[in-house]
């Protein structure tokens, strides 16, 4: 176990000895601030904010809702018109755009993370090859299996820091830009049985976790390709292609009944909460969790295989 | 006493081809034993065996008696090895590359990789990153990772590959120091016998994939030891016949010089010889020992990397 934490120290001191890996923070804390700026300066949030009356304004906004609601056949308001009706009968009064909120939809940014843990991932077996050190690293007392798994960890623990300043940046620039209201607001939203209130920073948690779940399966398929290949640049390229066409590719072949054992039918699981919808039909939480689980340990064996078993020979 | 290392019966091979047919030696304690042989054939892969980053495909290779194949970790613990290049992570400071390396290993303390860093003279440098370093540093920097856990047998493929003369005559006085002072055992591989020679105790000769011979290298030629002669002089037929019938001695002549076999000691006499016969002399080259004539005859064209 001593051992183990010294492996993981040398791969994060690697990790964070290189100007790339700085980068990376600096790139989503440009974009964190350019998100805010722009909030700031083009949505009036002045406007939206409400005053002692706001049971009134809420009572109008519904009636210019259902208005739009009658054109318009397919593009409905009915959850906006719902949760205004949940604030005035519950008398809770809507909470300005706040440090929280701007938190909350930034969890969409942990695409970002995906993209910067495949970069890590494609490179943490790869460039050993590529600088030679292979030899030197393999010909210590310690088995190639262990070397392969303080590498994997140090790949989520990179994911799960990344994902960590996310989430202090945006409250931190949130809060200089819009204000907090307080330590844990309440948010009401549509959930799976009609409105809820709901804590917002156990939305937070979710929105975040869940996000996590396809971020680690495409860092563990990245990190899969890296060792096969031994080429960073062939398990970027794939990750990223697959992390972005997947869902496109579920859409094509969604008739079949065998698409939902792919990988990206399953990697969303904002399908089975609030007001999602599984991506098909018969698919349940726990049949995607179950999926999920058997990639991933086929990814980690092929990758635990090729490392263990392969000869280090000569470029 | 048992070997450092020893080879058993030690094949290899990739796809059909066999790569080492057989390797059958061993290497005492305290002794620099020399892999010589030209490129391709199979050097570098039996070292890569020894250190575990190639599979055996049949035989053993024993390490302080445990087995490389069976007891990786424990047998490991007693080789230090640069294997080809010293390669290290050239954005790091070369003390952080020298950490990393110790914190694989248990018991290094920062105490004994100062020390490895005085060792190979690298105390000014050791806070720069390595991508900064000459390769004679970042030689160095090979020795001291190879060196930071005291290893009883040190392994250096191709040590002095890229290295100017003076580097060169560093590297076999740190081998030789090793060897005799620390009672390190060395193996180091070469295709330049020239390289090697002096700083070896014997050398195993390996040509495509098999040992051929294993020689002892003697210190000096002895004063008794027979040495080729090849003379340029003016007059090829005069120096034939002193050399025949006053010296009796065979001699011939082979592209316009004398070739004579004598024994070494008879040279000055020689030369004394043919001073006083009055003949203008260009040039008297004693060819080298025996075992560079025995690698170029073994070994043939192939030398030349």
């Amino acid at each position: 176990m001593l051992n183990f934490i010294s492996l993981l120290k040398n791969e994060q001191m690697k990790l964070y000895s290189r100007f790339a890996t700085w980068s990376m923070y600096i790139i989503l804390a440009v974009i964190l601030f350019a998100g805010a700026l722009i909030v700031f300066v083009f949505d009036n949030i002045d406007e939206q904010t409400y005053n002692d009356n706001w049971k009134e304004q809420l009572a109008q906004e519904n009636e210019e809702l259902l208005e739009v609601n009658e054109e318009v056949e397919y593009f409905g308001f009915d959850s906006e018109i719902a949760i205004n009706e949940y604030h005035i009968e519950n008398d809770v009064k809507p909470l300005p755009y706040d440090a929280w909120q701007f938190t909350l939809e930034n969890a969409g940014l942990s695409m970002i993370i995906s993209l910067f843990t495949i970069i890590v991932a494609a490179g943490i077996i790869s460039n050993e090859y590529r600088w030679g050190t292979i030899k030197l690293l393999l010909i210590r007392p310690i088995s190639r299996t262990k070397i392969l798994f303080s590498k994997f960890v140090s790949v989520l623990l990179f994911s799960i820091t990344m994902l960590a300043f996310l989430f202090i940046i945006s409250l931190v620039i949130g809060a200089i830009f819009f204000g907090i209201n307080g330590w844990n607001p309440s948010l009401v939203q549509m959930g799976t049985d009609g409105v809820e209130e709901v804590s917002i920073f156990a939305e937070i948690f979710t929105q975040y976790g869940l996000n996590m779940v396809n971020l680690v399966m495409m860092a563990t398929f990245a990190f899969m390709i890296s060792t096969l290949f031994r080429s960073s640049a062939m398990a970027i390229g794939l990750a990223i292609f697959l992390m972005f066409t997947g869902n496109s590719i579920i859409g094509f072949v969604a008739e079949y009944d065998w698409a939902k054992y792919i990988l990206f039918a399953n990697t969303n699981l904002n399908q089975y909460f609030g007001s999602g919808s599984p991506v098909m039909d018969g698919m349940t939480l726990g049949f995607s969790i179950t999926v999920l689980v058997v990639y991933f340990v086929l990814f980690l064996l092929v990758s635990w295989f090729t490392f263990t078993k392969r000869d280090i020979a000569g470029n | 006493m048992t070997a450092s290392m020893e080879l058993q019966d030690v094949h290899k091979s990739i796809g059909n081809k066999q790569i080492i047919k057989g390797l059958n030696f061993s290497i005492k304690r305290g002794e620099v034993f020399g892999f010589l042989g030209p490129n391709g054939a199979g050097k570098t892969t039996t070292i890569r065996m020894m250190v575990g980053l190639m599979k055996i495909t049949s035989g053993d290779i024993k390490i302080n008696g445990l087995s490389i194949k069976h007891n990786f970790k424990e047998a490991i613990q007693h080789v230090g090895a640069i294997v080809e290049n010293p390669e290290m992570y050239p954005f790091m400071s070369g003390w952080n590359n020298l950490k990393h390396y110790a914190r694989m290993i248990p018991g290094i303390t920062d105490e004994r990789i100062k020390e490895v860093i005085r060792l190979v003279g690298l105390e000014k440098a050791i806070h720069e990153k390595v991508g900064k370093y000459s390769l004679g540093m970042r030689q160095r920097m090979g020795i001291a990772q190879a060196l930071l856990h005291k290893p009883s047998i040190l392994i250096l493929d191709e040590p002095t590959n890229g290295l100017d003369p003076a580097g060169i005559r560093e590297i076999r006085t740190y081998i030789r120091n090793l060897a005799e002072q620390e009672q390190v055992s060395v193996i180091v591989s070469s295709h330049l016998l020239s390289e090697i020679e002096l700083m070896c105790d014997r050398i195993g000769i390996i040509k495509n994939g098999e040992l051929i011979t294993v020689e002892e290298v003697q210190d000096t030629n002895t004063e008794n030891d027979h040495v080729t002669v090849k003379l340029d002089v003016d007059d090829n037929e005069k120096v034939k016949s002193i050399l025949q019938d006053q010296l009796e001695l065979e001699a011939k002549i082979v592209q316009d010089r004398v070739v004579a076999n004598l024994p070494k000691r008879i040279v000055p006499q020689l030369v004394r010889k043919l001073v006083e016969e009055d003949i203008a002399i260009y040039e008297v080259a004693v060819e080298r020992s025996r075992l560079e004539d025995k690698f170029f005859e073994l070994i043939g064209e192939n030398t030349i990397a």
